[in-house]
């Protein structure tokens, strides 16, 4: 019940928003996620409730580390920062949802939420306050990329949320940047809309510092001929969830997914996909890979889910994973299920270190037993980093993991 | 003229070596002395243990010396990593070179020579140097300039690989070259571009050890010794018409030796 | 489309084993309690610690909970309303096989399992159990020869006691699941298998088991030790009458292999399924489990399970010895309203282990065909690999085939590697066999058979063809 009174004390109900109060009901019955669901199993307790910790705050403090340079040719937004967004030009158009449409679309996405599944999407919104929700409409072409930010500050738990509608026809380039300070909790929620023969490529990239924690669910709805392509990436959490819900709710879609997670020290990431093929001829290629070095702990439970109506569904998942350390342990759980019969369903898991006959190739070359490990990872990283979309060269994203981490 | 050679010192000697992997042995009792400016052949069935040779002198991990020495320029090598005996110039061509993929051969190349380099206290290359270099290089082994910008030998044909390993040789200029069945798979124009590179990169100053099973390769690069290897042990050493002779006979001939020792 | 019907038309032949047996038998009361639990000790003329070993697992069966992670769909059993020992009546001491009552010798001649001194099977040795009991067991005489003991478990309590009370619960404690308890506390027979030092089992050994009542349950037990450099091959086989009602099977088989011994387990279940409507059938709620003790030994499990409504089944390998070697290959056939839910468990704790998992699920009518497995490396497990490879086959767009493998190491220096798909039988595969004058309903069968091909390279000869057979028959009248 802790968790509900912090909510309480931080905000009397008199002043909670409507969804805030839903979630809030929601949540009293539940207040904490069941420890032995499939979802929540692995999960660290001890972290957790770290997590879970630190006193809600809702005004965070101006975020004190530099982002990199903004430059002309990108559309720059940071949640809980921006009080009016319009940008209407000849072909394209980025508006602020107003609240109601906030508020329709988000009930809605309630209404069918699984008390267990959504539970930090319920945290989320039940803490998010009007000021932390950033919702938008985007519509158009040629829209130069799009940099959204969200952090937490130091010593608190911060909770943002991100609702954006993709309309017909639209095609966007969109970097989602979730920084954790130390000693702090992030709750990101975001819910894209993605409608007929809209496009996004979208790119997550995580990091914190000492003792961050993050809780970031994500979730997607595909209507027919849209694609949906992302690319992630988390990093330096002392615990970190990245929850991804995607809908093709009609099939016939497209859905890309490259995504990566490193934990050190004694860390414990955690990706989990859910992946609803609603229709028939739908079509997802997803890799995921973990690196888990000295004592930390990687995670990865994927399921695809294909019913009788998704026909034709072409799906595939892989899952690699490389084990660094003794010390360190992989879980790893990419799962199918399947009940329509004209489907090419399939999926694949490694766990291995580095692959020693190729580091011993390069060491007959005379490169060090380091630099050929450095070689090898950072071809394991560029696959999915290369797949992040929008200034992703500002981050010095593979520099960071091979050298900062 | 083969006197005169042995006034200098040997580059690499191998000194009744015993080796063996996951506790089986493979080598049982190998000595070899190589003098500069010499080529040796070294034949055998397969798993007779040369490839186990040449992957022990480069330094492979998963093989330990159980008795018996690998001196390369006087010094025992025996506890060094695979890197530092690269850089000191010794060069193994694999039989079967390893795909790596998403790794750049240019890059790879070059990280490659510079380590050399640094070891010979020569200048490291930028890669626009590196770039002149390994153009001038390619010509060796009749490449062309696309295979620097793919994943080390990644998609390669068998003749592609094999000419990479030479290409590698070419930049790390060794003293000592071990080439494990770098002819096989590969066609006669194949065949003749490669030999004609490890012609071209091998002088007065450098050794060279030829593993293969076939005739066609010394038809190329005539040896001065040829060993015959069965059963993890030299079983016997001739001149290049032994392999002549054992290409006539073929390896049952050899079977009595074995008996012998 | 390929015609739906012709291919549902395949796969709908009648349960050939669905009569029952009209014999006179013993059982005692429904229900179960301790008094229950006694009484099936007393009748089997148990040593005390044996009887401590039932009642300890009855009262942690009692604060247990039936699983339902697998998320199987099924009628709440009433463990109050089986009978839990049923025997047909028959002269206190059989000495030999003519004392045996000619019904029971004809109902094993009926399923193929003849065991008559003319007419038994010249290359296999036979464990012929029905409902609670052990009937027979052919060359007796011929294993003791070398050594073997193989004989119902019941008797081996009797004759071996040292080695049940050594061995027994030690691969399966009876607190290892809720079925695992329910069977540790009421088990009837079952084999017993003994293969000593250095001997290489000179025949194969089968278990027929042959549920015959409808109220009673059957709850055997199996346990089979491999002494050093030992090796067997074991058979298990198993039908039941049709009765419209459901009949709870939980066994555990427990195996032990110690250094350089190997043994090989092979199953072919086909007890009854129920009816298209899904009425009636076995529950099959099994738990097998071998343990690798020794340096280099090996246990490989090969199944093919057709039958039962309901199959929950992880036959598992816990790799403790150096370079031990766990393999699980698995056909999994399941129709009209059949559940399965079967895989394996590969737990790799010595150094340089090995396992294989080859699992090959087909799915038709409106059944649910699931494959979950663990793999996991512990810390010690250095240099041990893992390969798995789990395909489906889906027959009609009413069947569902999961894969849940659950993937987890602890062990940089290990490898593991796990491969799914799904598929079915292409139009254009079809075509181009029936182009070729091959009829469709054999059409169909090659191409499953070449499904399943993998496994069944794995199952003795004898049982490679009937499994063969099984499936033809069983999918007859389901593809589409």
């Amino acid at each position: 019940m802790e968790i509900i009174e912090k909510i309480k004390t931080n905000k009397l109900l008199e002043y909670q928003t409507e969804i805030q109060k839903i979630c809030l009901h929601k949540l009293q019955s539940n207040p904490l996620p069941n420890p032995k669901s499939e979802l929540w199993r692995l999960s660290n307790k001890t972290k957790f409730s770290n997590f879970l910790d630190y006193s809600f705050n809702e005004k965070d403090l101006k975020f004190d580390s530099p982002y990199p340079n903004n430059s002309q040719s990108t559309i720059r937004l940071i949640i809980g920062e921006n009080c009016q967004i319009e940008f209407v030009e000849e072909n394209y158009s980025i508006e602020q949802l107003s609240e109601d449409e906030v508020d329709k679309y988000i009930k809605e996405q309630i209404s069918s939420f699984d008390q267990n599944e959504n539970w930090s999407d319920l945290l989320n919104l039940s803490l998010s306050c009007k000021k932390n929700i950033l919702g938008l409409k985007v519509n158009g072409s040629k829209i130069p990329p799009i940099e959204i930010f969200s952090h937490a500050s130091s010593n608190s738990l911060n909770a943002k949320t991100l609702v954006i509608f993709l309309e017909k026809n639209c095609d966007v380039e969109l970097i989602q940047v979730n920084l954790g300070k130390e000693n702090s909790s992030l709750s990101q929620s975001t819910f894209f809309f993605l409608e007929e023969n809209s496009s996004l490529n979208h790119g997550v990239v995580s990091y914190g510092e000492n003792g961050s924690n993050l809780l970031n669910s994500l979730n997607v709805i595909q209507q027919k001929n849209s694609e949906y392509n992302l690319g992630s990436l988390h990093f330096k959490f002392n615990y970190a969830r990245f929850e991804i819900n995607i809908k093709q709710s009609q099939g016939n879609a497209k859905t890309n997914i490259k995504g990566m997670q490193i934990t050190k020290k004694d860390e414990q990431i955690s990706t989990y996909t859910k992946i609803d093929f609603n229709g028939p001829n739908g079509f997802l290629d997803q890799i995921n890979k973990s690196l888990a070095d000295d004592k930390s702990h990687a995670i990865f439970e994927g399921s695809i889910i294909v019913p009788k109506i998704a026909q034709k569904t072409d799906a595939s998942q892989l899952s690699r994973n490389l084990l660094l350390s003794d010390l360190a342990q992989i879980d790893t759980k990419p799962q199918l299920e399947i009940i329509a019969d004209d489907v090419k369903c399939k999926h694949g898991a490694t766990i291995s270190q580095l692959n020693e006959e190729e580091l011993f190739y390069m060491r007959t070359r005379g490169v060090t037993l380091a630099e050929a490990s450095k070689l090898q990872l950072s071809s394991y990283f560029q696959e999915i980093i290369s797949f992040i979309p929008v200034s992703k060269d500002k981050w010095d994203l593979l520099d960071k993991l091979l050298n900062e981490n | 003229m083969q006197s005169q050679m042995k006034e200098s010192d040997p580059i690499l000697e191998v000194e009744n070596l015993f080796a063996s992997t996951n506790n089986l042995p493979i080598l049982k009792g190998v000595s070899l002395t190589v003098y500069p400016g010499e080529i040796h052949a070294i034949m055998g069935r397969n798993g007779c243990g040369k490839s186990t040779l040449s992957k022990i002198i480069a330094g492979h991990p998963s093989y330990n010396i159980t008795n018996g020495d690998i001196k390369y320029s006087g010094e025992n090598i025996n506890s060094l990593e695979p890197e530092e005996r690269s850089q000191s110039g010794i060069f193994l061509g694999f039989q079967y070179p390893i795909e790596i993929p998403g790794v750049s051969n240019l890059e790879f190349l070059r990280v490659s020579t510079n380590a050399r380099r640094k070891f010979l206290n020569k200048e490291e290359l930028d890669t626009f140097d590196f770039e002149e270099l390994v153009k001038e290089k390619l010509e060796l082994v009749k490449m062309d300039q696309a295979f620097l910008s793919r994943s080390v030998n990644q998609g390669f044909s068998g003749g592609e690989k094999k000419r990479n390993e030479i290409l590698q040789m070419a930049l790390l200029e060794p003293k000592i070259a071990i080439l494990d069945e770098t002819d096989s798979g590969l066609d006669i124009d194949a065949l003749r571009i490669v030999a004609s590179g490890i012609k071209k990169i091998s002088n007065t100053q450098t050794g060279i050890i030829l593993i293969t099973h076939y005739q066609r390769l010394l038809d190329e690069i005539e040896p001065n010794y040829v060993h015959v290897m069965a059963d993890g042990q030299i079983i016997k050493t001739g001149g290049s018409d032994l392999a002549l002779e054992l290409e006539k006979k073929g390896y049952e001939w050899t079977d009595h030796f074995v008996k012998e020792t | 489309m390929v015609n739906e019907n012709l291919v549902k038309d395949v796969v709908k032949e009648p349960y050939k084993y669905g009569f029952v047996t009209d014999i006179e038998t013993e059982k005692i009361a429904k229900g179960l309690n301790e008094d229950i639990i006694r009484l099936i000790s007393k009748k089997k003329e148990e040593p005390k610690y044996l009887l401590d070993f039932r009642l300890k697992a009855f009262k942690k069966w009692q604060k247990m909970k039936e699983p339902d992670w697998a998320g199987l769909g099924y009628k709440q059993i009433d463990y109050q309303d089986i009978i839990y020992y049923s025997a047909p009546k028959q002269k206190e001491k059989i000495s030999s096989l003519d004392e045996v009552d000619p019904k029971l010798l004809e109902t094993f001649d009926k399923l193929g399992i003849p065991l008559t001194e003319q007419k038994k099977l010249t290359n296999v040795a036979v464990d012929a159990v029905f409902d609670s009991v052990s009937i027979a067991t052919t060359f007796r005489e011929e294993l003791a020869e070398h050594g073997v003991i193989f004989c119902s478990i019941s008797e081996a309590v009797k004759n071996h006691s040292d080695l049940i009370e050594k061995y027994l619960g030690t691969v399966v404690p009876a607190s290892d699941n809720y079925f695992a308890a329910l069977n540790s506390a009421v088990f009837s027979d079952g084999s017993f298998v003994y293969i000593p030092k250095g001997v290489t089992c000179p025949m194969d050994l089968s278990s027929y088991f042959r549920i015959n009542s409808g109220d009673s349950g059957q709850f055997e037990r199996t346990l089979i030790i491999a002494e050093e450099s030992s090796s067997v091959s074991y058979l298990e086989g198993c039908t039941a009458p049709m009765f419209d009602t459901n009949t709870l099977h939980a066994a555990v088989v427990e195996l032990i292999a110690l250094d350089d011994a190997s043994i090989k387990y092979s199953t072919v279940q086909n007890w009854y399924a129920g009816d298209e409507e899904g009425i009636g059938g076995i529950f099959n709620f099994v738990t097998k489990r071998g343990k690798c003790l020794g340096k280099r030994s090996k246990i490989s499990w090969s199944q093919v399970e057709t039958g039962s409504a309901i199959t929950w089944k992880y036959p598992s390998c816990l790799l403790l010895g150096e370079e031990s070697v766990g393999e699980f290959y698995s056909v999994a056939l399941t129709n009209n309203l059949q559940q399965a839910d079967t895989g394996t468990k590969m737990i790799h704790i010595g150094p340089k282990t090995k396992s294989t998992i080859v699992s090959k699920g087909i799915s038709a009518g409106n059944s649910i065909n699931s494959y979950r497995g663990l793999v996991k490396m512990g810390t010690k497990a250095k240099g041990s690999r893992n390969y798995s490879q789990c395909d489906s086959m889906l027959i009609g767009d009413e069947a569902s085939a999961n894969t849940f493998p659950y993937i987890k190491s602890q062990q940089p220096n290990s490898e593991i590697e796990h491969e799914a798909s799904t598929c079915r039988i292409s139009e254009d595969q079809l075509f181009y066999l029936q182009s070729r004058g091959i009829e469709f309903e054999e059409a169909v069968s090659m191409m499953v058979s070449g499904f399943c091909r993998d496994v069944f390279n794995q199952l003795p000869m004898e049982f490679a063809a009937e499994a063969d057979k099984l499936l033809a028959l069983k999918l007859e009248g389901s593809v589409g």
